[in-house]
């Protein structure tokens, strides 16, 4: 164990605390102004999307397409979730596609 | 629905005893990002011995850094011997997006001890993140859900990495079979759940827009903090106001 990495991955877990945790423990012991609380109502979402259409849109070279299978995996998935609720059914469903038109399509 | 993932009447009760909650969380994150979990742990342990670092250097690394991207960023640095404190500012700048996910759940925890609080801030990750609001929208937020979440992410994180350093590469390539699709699948299937009203759809557009820009034009994790501050400025104007959980200063519940 060479000591001075021992120390660098200290400093970056404190780095990566220190984004976690302020915000959660300043934010959950205030009473939001109103505009804010509707800002918190619309950051699930957009973060939500921000993480995910990248990776069905963009393929490894970071191009758009809408070619890759992704998209139908998307597709099935957002509506079985919107047709049953189901997250475990959704998720297998939309792998399992994509899986299966990786296989297919080579 | 007043608002997305808004706490309804269900959601102002109790939630369950902790053991029955914290059960809940861990299956949940079991059956669905686990799995995907493992796998790029596997391939992150298997770059990290390539990189040079010793099986106790890897296992230092998870449980010091506790941030899978933050991680496999800093590999390709490692290995060209950048300097320590680059290291740490990459890190922190990939997990920025950790500060717009803490402020989203912190209303579910409201009037929660600040050391309660500082203790659940280690399970902020993208997963138990998904996961938990996905939970919260139906039922009672409970810590000990959220903590079950991460417990599972975490572990499967490690046994991932080690599996990895002991494996080196021979490891398979998660795309081969889906497994990279897990993590977008998770969060469309809450996406799909959640969003109905028109000033949702008009956020996730924007979001939508301003990730994949930013996203193939810079690369990094820059789409995510970025379209989350600016697409969620819309919800000031379009959004109605949530019904806001009384805060209970000084009554934590478990």
């Amino acid at each position: 164990m060479r000591p001075g990495l021992l120390l660098t991955f200290v400093a970056m877990g404190v780095a990566t605390y220190l984004t976690r945790a302020p915000l959660l423990v300043i934010l959950a012991r205030r009473r939001l102004p109103g505009w804010l609380a509707r800002y918190f109502a619309a950051l699930p979402i957009a973060l939500l999307t921000a993480l995910a259409l990248p990776l069905v849109f963009l393929g490894r070279d970071l191009a758009f397409t809408v070619r890759d299978p992704q998209l139908a995996g998307a597709v099935l998935v957002a509506v079985l979730a919107r047709s049953t609720g189901n997250l475990l059914l959704s998720v297998a469903g939309g792998v399992g596609l994509v899986a299966g038109l990786r296989a297919l399509l080579g | 629905m007043p608002a997305p993932l808004a706490r309804d009447a269900a959601a102002a009760a109790e939630p369950g005893p902790w053991p029955a909650e914290a059960g809940a969380g861990f299956r949940a994150a079991a059956t669905t990002v686990v799995p995907s979990i493992v796998a790029y742990g596997l391939v992150w342990g298997g770059l990290a011995r390539q990189a040079g670092l010793s099986l106790a250097e890897i296992v230092a690394m998870c449980l010091l850094v506790t941030a899978g991207t933050a991680q496999f960023v800093a590999l390709p640095m490692l290995t060209a011997g950048a300097p320590a404190w680059l290291l740490v500012v990459t890190t922190y700048v990939v997990n920025l997006r950790h500060y717009l996910m803490a402020a989203s759940l912190a209303p579910f925890f409201a009037g929660r001890g600040r050391g309660r609080l500082a203790l659940l801030a280690h399970g902020v990750t993208d997963e138990s993140y998904a996961l938990a609001l996905a939970r919260f929208a139906q039922a009672p937020a409970s810590e000990a859900y959220f903590a079950g979440c991460a417990a599972a992410t975490y572990g499967a994180w490690y046994v991932g990495a080690v599996g990895g350093a002991a494996l080196g590469s021979r490891i398979p390539d998660p795309y081969r079979y889906g497994l990279d699709f897990v993590f977008p699948a998770v969060f469309i299937a809450i996406l799909a759940r959640t969003v109905r009203h028109r000033w949702q759809w008009a956020v996730a557009g924007v979001a939508a827009v301003v990730a994949l820009t930013v996203r193939s034009a810079l690369g990094g994790t820059w789409h995510i903090a970025l379209a989350g501050v600016g697409a969620s400025l819309l919800g000031v104007w379009l959004a109605p106001t949530p019904v806001e959980a009384p805060p209970e200063p000084g009554a934590p519940r478990s």
